[in-house]
């Protein structure tokens, strides 16, 4: 998959003190942030550089000045191998939030192409190949693979159906206009 | 001084037509009375309609764009409403999308319009464009974006594997009681015999120890 480029983004998050109070995304919530993150990463080879390079953009460059800060509060991940306890406040959930729409605004066009039915199915099972190699090189990298969460995510028969949850999250919170409804769906109730 | 605005998405370009709205102490170049809207998608007839129309797409469609986020898309819009959206039975409940547009002309037959994926986020991501510009103020009535509670959670959830742990903690049980029951019963203790020469001395002995002096 190509690497997108670094172009000057469009995207203007207003500040996050704007944004209602509400109360913190769970664990699970995290979980799927963390994938989304690790998604975006799959996607674009330069994804963790790009991470960084957005986050300063936004306004974050405080709170994710380096690549380890931005890995440290990713490890609230309980599907991480290196996992943290506790939860993450709401300024860093919402920076978080705020850089995967960048993120995901950014790479839109290529999301645009794996969720396309008017694409040649060669293709299309081609681009899906290959973002199905990256995500899983880096999930064995970095997730721990006693975890069931992480063996449904290997699974072939789970895997394509999680996958295309993640890609689903992705395109439709892609853009500003995708923040609050990815916030919300990160607080969903856990089944 | 009429005002016309235009979003664009890929296969999706919605055009908005209106007029400041003075009395609302709103600026030259802010549309707050919208006169009418065109919806263009690739492959599909062009919509167009009044404000109403617009607010009645917008209900159905960014809601369901926030259950399909989280994996439980279901249908939006009422039966008499302008616009309906619900996922296509079957397998392609996750990847394909039927819009119900019914025309408010008298005698029109109902537009049914098969969106994928693609084609539904290009929309969603129009929507957002218009509904976060400054320019437009107008307001569509739109729900706020609320975490989905439990029971909607549990219906992505198939109903053999919501069972399972149930079930699976139900036979345990049933098997432990079982097996509990073949056990045999310990035997009950001797009954003293009934014979009046002893029971008083077995009486009498019971309150010197209830009287026993602490130490």
């Amino acid at each position: 998959m190509a690497n997108a480029s670094l172009g000057e983004s469009s995207l203007a998050q207003p500040p996050l003190t704007q944004r209602p109070a509400g109360a913190r995304i769970s664990r699970r919530g995290l979980e799927r942030l963390d994938l989304m993150l690790l998604s975006v990463e799959a996607l674009d080879l330069n994804g963790g550089e790009a991470m960084v390079w957005m986050a300063a953009q936004l306004g974050f460059g405080e709170l994710f000045p380096n690549r380890v800060e931005l890995w440290k509060r990713r490890c609230y991940n309980p599907l991480r191998l290196a996992c943290r306890r506790g939860e993450l406040s709401e300024p860093e959930t919402d920076a978080l939030i705020s850089l995967l729409c960048a993120l995901a605004d950014r790479l839109y066009p290529m999301l645009r192409q794996l969720l396309s039915s008017t694409e040649p199915e060669a293709v299309t099972g081609q681009r899906w190949g290959l973002f199905q190699g990256r995500l899983e090189e880096l999930i064995r990298e970095r997730l721990n693979p006693r975890r069931g969460g992480v063996q449904k995510l290997l699974d072939p028969a789970y895997g394509p159906q999680l996958r295309r949850q993640l890609i689903h999250g992705l395109a439709f919170g892609a853009g500003q206009g995708g923040f609050d409804r990815l916030k919300a769906s990160l607080m969903d109730a856990s089944a | 001084m009429k005002l016309s605005y235009r979003f664009e998405q890929t296969s999706c370009r919605l055009r908005l037509d209106g007029l400041p709205d003075y009395s609302a102490a709103q600026g030259q170049d802010v549309i707050g009375i919208l006169t009418g809207w065109e919806l263009s998608l690739a492959g599909h007839p062009a919509l167009e309609g009044k404000r109403e129309h617009l607010a009645a797409l917008m209900q159905a469609v960014l809601p369901y764009a926030r259950h399909l986020v989280s994996g439980v898309p279901r249908r939006f819009g009422a039966q008499d409403s302008p616009v309906q959206i619900q996922p296509m039975e079957g397998e392609a409940s996750l990847t394909s999308h039927r819009v119900l547009v019914r025309s408010s002309q008298p005698d029109t037959s109902p537009l049914e319009l098969a969106f994928d994926d693609a084609e539904l986020s290009d929309l969603v991501r129009c929507l957002d464009q218009l509904r976060l510009d400054p320019r437009v103020q107008v307001d569509f009535e739109l729900p706020a974006e609320r975490p989905l509670p439990r029971r909607e959670i549990l219906e992505r959830i198939p109903l053999r594997q919501r069972l399972a742990s149930p079930l699976a903690a139900m036979a345990a049980l049933a098997i432990t009681t079982s097996i509990g029951l073949m056990l045999p019963v310990p035997r009950r203790p001797a009954i003293p015999s009934a014979n009046p020469a002893v029971s008083p001395a077995a009486t009498e002995a019971r309150p010197e120890a209830a009287v026993d002096p602490v130490p």
